[in-house]
C-alpha cells in the first residue's frame, strides 16, 4: 500500500508515511515513539521544519534533550502536515499493539485528522478493533480482505517457483497443490 | 603480555573514542530525527517489499472506496480507511 501510494506522490507535495505495529516491544510502542515515527517521517522530506528544529533546541536547553511531550507532538505534527498539499499515514497491524497504546494512537490521530482536510489514514488489522476506530472517529470506510482464488494460485506459483528442492516433487503433486489449496482456501 | 593487553586496550578505547566522536559530530539534523523516535519503521517495509508478490491484491486498489479515499480532494470524503481481515490473509503485503 505504502508504495503505490508513494508511486503516485511521486512528484508532488503528497507525503507518504508508515507505521508497523507488529514485532514493537511493549516499551517500544510508546505513543510518543510511535507519533515520533510519524513525525520522523514527515521530516526526512528536505529541509527539518522549524517547528522541530525549534523544539529540539529548547528540550536540550531545559533537560538535556528530554523527548517531545504528547501534546507539543500533536501540534507540531498538525502544523507539518498543513504545510503539505496531502499526507498518507499508513499503520500496519494496528490490533498487535496493546489496548492502551492503540486507543493513544487513535485518539491522537482523530485530533490531528479533525480540522485537517489534507489527511488520511490507511489502518489494517483484524476485523475486532473496528469498534475501537468508530469509538474515536465516529466513521469509517471498510474494506475487507480475503485473498481472491487468483492471489492464492499467483502466491502458491510463486512459492513453488522458489522451491529450493524442486526436483523433490512430481507433476502430479504440483497439480494436486494448485487445485487443492485454493479449494479449500476459498471455502474458508 | 600486560603490556600487550593494556595495548590492545588502548586500542579500543582510541576506536570507541573515534566512534563517540563521530556521533558527535553527526549532523543535527541526525540527531533531531533520532530524538524524535527511535523506531525505523523503513526498516520493516524494506523486508516486507521483499517477501511481497506484487500482483496479489491488486483489486483493492480498484475499489471505489479506495479510490475516493486516494483521490478526492475535497473534504467530503472520509479520511480514515481500514481494511480488516483474518491473520494471514496478507493485509501486510498490499502493494
Amino acid at each position: 500500500m505504502i508504495d503505490r501510494l508513494c508511486d503516485q506522490a511521486e512528484g508532488k507535495d503528497i507525503a507518504v508515511v508508515g507505521l508497523y505495529c507488529d514485532f514493537l516491544s511493549h516499551q517500544e510502542q510508546s505513543i510518543t515513539n510511535m507519533l515520533g515515527a510519524i513525525l520522523k517521517q514527515l521530516s526526512r522530506r528536505g529541509e527539518i521544519p522549524k517547528d522541530i528544529r525549534e523544539a529540539f533546541q529548547k528540550a536540550r536547553e531545559e533537560f538535556g534533550g528530554r523527548g517531545l511531550q504528547l501534546s507539543d507532538l500533536v501540534e507540531i505534527m498538525k502544523k507539518v502536515i498543513a504545510s503539505l498539499s496531502r499526507v498518507f499515514i499508513c499503520i500496519d497491524a494496528l490490533d498487535e499493539s496493546t489496548p492502551q497504546h492503540r486507543q493513544e494512537l487513535l485518539q491522537s490521530l482523530q485530533e490531528i485528522v479533525r480540522g485537517s482536510r489534507n489527511t488520511r489514514i490507511f489502518l489494517t488489522g483484524r476485523p475486532h478493533i473496528e469498534d475501537e476506530i468508530m469509538g474515536s472517529f465516529g466513521k469509517v470506510v471498510r474494506i475487507p480482505l480475503s485473498p481472491t482464488r487468483d492471489d492464492i494460485e499467483s502466491y502458491l506459483e510463486m512459492k513453488l517457483s522458489r522451491d529450493t528442492d524442486p526436483y523433490a516433487m512430481d507433476d502430479e503433486l504440483r497439480a494436486d497443490i494448485m487445485r487443492v489449496i485454493p479449494e479449500k482456501t476459498s471455502k474458508m | 603480555m600486560a603490556t600487550g593487553n593494556v595495548n590492545s586496550f588502548n586500542v579500543l578505547t582510541n576506536h570507541n573514542n573515534i566512534v563517540n566522536f563521530i556521533t558527535e559530530i553527526d549532523t543535527e539534523e541526525h540527531q533531531i530525527l533520532q530524538w524524535l523516535s527511535p523506531l525505523e519503521p523503513q526498516r520493516r517495509h524494506q523486508a516486507v517489499r521483499t517477501g511481497r508478490l506484487d500482483s496479489i491484491g491488486n483489486w483493492i486498489l480498484e475499489t471505489t472506496q479506495f479510490r475516493e479515499w486516494s483521490d478526492r480532494e475535497d473534504g467530503y470524503v472520509e479520511p480514515l480507511l481500514f481494511c480488516c481481515g483474518s491473520p494471514g490473509v496478507g493485509k501486510t503485503y498490499l502493494r
